[in-house]
């Protein structure tokens, strides 16, 4: 296994859950919600996945549990990136843009308008 | 959300601890999504999300997954494959093996799922039924009260008090740290919208201690409410509380009129609770005091027993009390005490037939593992090489077993969790098509043992299939060098193979013969002689309202214009009416005694059925007339005291001796004489061919009960509400409305309910034997299906290993009848020596099903015979298709398939 890190790419469910908690800390159920919109269907974790995927993250430090801001059911758990975990995310939208970069040189890929 | 709950338990605790409760509030959400769209995709969501969490428990539990892993050697740079990796990597490959042939897996899972599912929704019930606790604190310690007179061969078990042995018992019994007895019937409710008839349970205040009752709301009696004289109190079930009442908690402390008598309500019981049954709707006190006991056994018995107390020992202690008591009282004879826990009393009789049901499915699952063991070990076969290469290239023994074993451990989870879907809607359909007498079925539902109980059978089939590749693995050089001909298996996997197929013979005989069994006991029951014509009925009840109908004679008045009425109605050859049809148990029960013989009230005395009729009702029902006449219009007309017994009374009063024109009276105080005209056949009380028949007496209704009739002058049972029966051969579709239209040209009012055929009452009766019989003949096809396809696939595939031997067989000038003949052979050996080992299995549990039975032999020859020819004619067949393909095969192509 190479330790080079940085040019792993992350897989795609622990992309989208970084990108859904992007917008600011909020819990399983709306990250759930927006991992499937965002992904356009393609990903539609069960609530066992995702929190398997969660719980990962969050011994990884990528994300943290932060205090529930929740009146609504107490039981629910919030969770916020990490500056590790923003890193990551950077790392992997560069990553996905690099590849955008060498479509367009390779004609694979319209032009920005 | 409980099963949600209970599987969440399967994964780790520090997962449990961190997000169990946002998963859980999570999922409830996404059930409520998927709820708006329909039915569909909420059974959809729930089977998905529940897999979800039974991958998450074992990735948890059992590795890490892939990506996951990568991503944590790319943080913590610590690239330590640990077992748990080793082993998740194993489980992945062992995924990718098994989907890549598709075939082979479904058949596998679906296989299993269909065996664990029956054995998980049959332990459910039995778990539920028979093995948890009853609902009530300590509930090991109480026992129901039971007597027998061993020497007067009287039937235990229906009745087991009398106020006599109460007071007895509760005076001077040591073992038994309290008691209490009860009885059961039905009341009027009025007030508060329409009158309702619910089921009451009058008992001592002493069960609220016996069975450390708690009442939801309010209280439960005390023991001043439980002598004569007393206001009249009750208790509420939760369900009339509800029902009736809308949940008001102000009931307690208000009057509901039972029966017409103004009641304090004092209590309503938890949602929970029920007692006797699920069927009582309100609790009553009984009352009774010291000097106007009677030796009368009416009423059922409970008593908590001691610390350290044992059944048995109680069982002595109330035997040498009543010993006692015959010394004081002469006439006494030898009661004994016959009393067992409270839990074997309520599901003793119907434990049996669950477990006969439970290692039916149990059975299937062997057979169900010898099916997956066998394609295994065809699998197994073709991995040889595979293997083979694994272990030149340094892999161990441990490294192999993995191999194998991961794939039956996935393929067992996989029909585990396939097999715990097919049980919740398997639960949902034992407890909806159950017998209506099944104990605590409302009880029955899937818990965390009941998880487990899967769990452990899908570790205990996966050990079973998975272990058999393993002892299959050859030596590295053999195999590798084994190749082009010789493709025949080796002796040592055709005798696997071989033993496989005929263990599933055995068993597939097993369930044939006792499927079989049941079938004749069921066909036993039903060409029973009931002692009355079923067939070509219409039974109704009428209730007639105490305020148009307030007096006995009025009662009698509306029945008689009513039976005219139906009577003339055109395809109607009879039509009659009783207080009590058979099977609907004593109805009215009471002592007798005996003009000329000594009335002694502390003498035990069989209890008999009173029915009122109104004339002919033992015509119509078609009841043989062993003696003398039945009862006719007239002796209703001019109240004769006339009465008809049957024949277990005319044993039980009059042995040796011709009751006819002999007088009886009910034990009540000063109830007039009654002459015996006619003895009729035994007609049964609770099951169809029971084997102690009730005593019974059908007296003219003119001369029975009514609502004017004061409790102290009841020589017989209640006028008010009773059960015609119509005789006609018409549809009864059509009977009915004309049945209606009579009964409109008497009173509009009247509404008739219960409507039925006796054949119907009488199916019902013998539900639990049919519920028995359909299950076992499910057991017993599916057992047939897989073991045929054993065979089948068994012999199919020694007929592909040997295509080359036979190809040179025929082309060396080989008769295809020879060849036919040969596999033919070869199976039939084979299915042989399991029908033997089958039959003697057979013999030797027969004993197991024998309290199931009824009216046939264990060993019915005809049951045996008839099922081993039908199992041998399938299984020839199964060999029979795969040797006829030999038998036509071409040398040529045989050949050049090598």
């Amino acid at each position: 296994m190479k330790d080079d890190a940085p040019n792993q790419a992350l897989p795609d469910l622990v992309f989208h859950v970084l990108l859904a908690l992007g917008q600011g800390p909020t819990h399983g159920y709306a990250i759930g919600k927006d991992v499937e919109e965002q992904s356009a269907g393609r990903l539609d974790p069960t609530t066992g996945a995702l929190y398997q995927v969660l719980r990962r993250l969050a011994d990884e430090g990528l994300i943290a549990p932060v205090s529930s801001p929740d009146e609504v059911d107490p039981r629910r758990k919030y969770f916020a990136l990490t500056k590790a975990g923003r890193r990551a995310a950077a790392q992997e939208a560069e990553r996905l843009a690099a590849l955008v970069r060498a479509a367009r040189q390779r004609k694979l890929y319209p032009q920005r308008a | 959300m409980r099963i949600y709950r209970c599987l969440l338990r399967l994964s780790p605790l520090s997962l449990r601890r961190d997000y169990g409760a946002a998963m859980e509030e999570m999922f409830a959400r996404r059930m409520a999504d998927a709820a708006r769209s329909g039915a569909w995709r909420r059974a959809y969501v729930l089977c998905r999300e529940l897999a979800g969490l039974l991958v998450l428990a074992m990735s948890e539990r059992f590795g890490t997954t892939a990506r996951m892993r990568r991503r944590r050697q790319q943080l913590l740079s610590g690239p330590k494959a640990g077992m748990m990796d080793v082993i998740a990597q194993e489980i992945r490959q062992a995924a990718r093996r098994l989907v890549r042939t598709p075939l082979f897996t479904t058949t596998a899972a679906l296989t299993l799922a269909l065996a664990i599912g029956a054995n998980a929704s049959l332990f459910t019930v039995v778990y539920r039924v028979v093995l948890k606790p009853l609902p009530y604190p300590d509930s090991e310690r109480i026992i129901a009260l039971d007597y027998g007179i061993p020497a007067r061969n009287l039937a235990s078990g229906m009745n087991s008090m009398a106020w006599q042995l109460y007071y007895q018992l509760a005076d001077q019994a040591r073992l038994l740290e309290g008691i209490a007895v009860y009885d059961s019937g039905a009341t009027t409710l009025t007030g508060r919208g329409e009158p309702e008839r619910i089921r009451v349970t009058r008992a001592t205040p002493s069960l609220g201690s016996v069975l450390r009752l708690s009442p939801a709301h309010g209280r439960w009696f005390t023991e001043a409410e439980g002598v004569p004289g007393a206001a009249p109190v009750a208790v509420l079930s939760h369900g009339l509380w509800v029902r009736r009442f809308g949940s008001d908690r102000s009931i307690v402390g208000r009057s509901i009129a039972l029966d017409g008598v103004p009641t304090e309500v004092i209590g309503v019981m938890p949602a929970r609770f029920s007692f006797p049954d699920s069927r009582s709707d309100v609790w009553t006190a009984a009352r009774s005091t010291r000097a106007s006991a009677s030796f009368l056994f009416n009423l059922n018995g409970v008593a908590r027993l001691r610390d350290g107390a044992s059944v048995e020992s109680a069982r002595a202690e109330i035997t040498a009390l009543i010993k006692d008591l015959s010394r004081r009282v002469p006439n006494q004879t030898g009661l004994v005490s016959a009393a067992v826990t409270l839990q074997e009393a309520m599901v003793g009789r119907i434990a049996n037939a669950l477990w006969v049901l439970l290692a039916a499915a149990g059975l299937v699952l062997l057979v169900a593992c010898a099916n997956v063991a066998n394609l295994f070990l065809v699998r197994s076969e073709t991995r040889q090489r595979e293997v083979a290469v694994r272990r030149a290239l340094g892999a161990g023994g441990r490294a192999i077993a993995r191999y194998f074993f991961s794939e039956s451990v996935l393929l067992a989870a996989s029909g585990g969790a396939l097999g715990l879907a097919l049980a919740w809607g398997g639960v949902r359909l034992l407890v909806a098509f159950g017998p209506a007498n099944l104990p605590r079925l409302d009880e029955v539902r899937i818990d965390s043992v009941v998880l487990l109980f899967a769990a452990a059978l899908v570790l205990v089939s996966a050990a079973a299939f998975g272990l058999i590749p393993l002892l299959r693995v050859a030596p590295v050089a053999a195999t590798l060098h084994e190749q082009g001909r010789g493709q025949t298996a080796t002796r040592g996997s055709h005798r696997a193979r071989q033993l496989l197929m005929g263990g599933q013979v055995a068993l597939a005989l097993i369930l044939l013969i006792a499927s079989g069994l049941m079938v004749r006991s069921f066909q036993a029951l039903r060409a029973i002689d009931h002692g009355f014509d079923p067939s070509a009925t219409l039974t109704f009840s009428i209730g007639l309202p105490a305020a148009t109908y307030p007096t006995r004679q009025a009662a009698v008045d509306v029945h008689r214009r009513i039976l005219e009425g139906v009577s003339q109605v055109p395809g109607v050859s009879g039509a009659s009416t009783s207080t009590c049809l058979p099977l609907a148990f004593i109805c009215f029960g009471n002592g007798l005694f005996v003009d000329g013989e000594a009335e002694d009230l502390t003498r035990p005395i069989a209890i008999v059925g009173f029915r009122a009729v109104a004339g002919g009702y033992t015509d119509v029902m078609r009841m043989p007339l062993l003696r003398g006449r039945s009862l006719g219009r007239d002796d209703i007309d001019r109240r004769e005291s006339n009465v008809v017994v049957n024949k277990a009374l005319a044993q039980a009063y009059f042995p040796g001796q011709d009751p006819i024109g002999r007088r009886i009276r009910s034990s009540r105080m000063g109830t007039p004489w009654l002459t015996i005209v006619g003895i009729v056949a035994n007609t049964p009380t609770v099951a169809p061919g029971e084997r102690a028949p009730t005593a019974q007496l059908f007296m003219p209704m003119s001369i029975a009960g009514g609502p004017d009739i004061p409790r102290e002058a009841l020589i017989g049972p209640d006028v008010t509400i009773m059960n015609y029966v119509v005789r006609s051969s018409l549809p009864s579709s059509s009977l009915v409305t004309a049945v209606r239209r009579a009964i409109d040209n008497v009173d509009p009012n009247l509404a008739i309910s219960q409507v039925r055929s006796l054949q119907d009452v009488v199916d019902r009766a013998s539900d639990q034997t049919s519920f028995t019989m359909v299950l076992l003949a499910i057991a017993a096809t599916v057992a047939l299906l897989l073991g045929a396809i054993g065979i089948y696939g068994v012999i199919s595939y020694i007929v592909a290993q040997r295509t080359g031997e036979i190809g040179v067989r025929l082309a060396m000038g080989a008769e295809p009848r020879t060849v036919a003949r040969m596999i033919l052979r070869q199976g039939g050996m084979v299915t042989l020596l399991g029908i033997v080992a089958g039959l003697i299995a057979a013999l030797a549990g027969s004993q197991l099903i024998r309290s199931l039975l009824y009216g046939v032999s264990p060993r019915d020859p005809i049951v045996f015979s008839l099922t081993t020819v039908a199992l041998l004619v399938i299984a020839l067949l199964a060999c029979w298709l795969p040797a006829r393909r030999a038998s036509r095969l071409s040398p040529l192509l045989a050949l050049r398939a090598e």
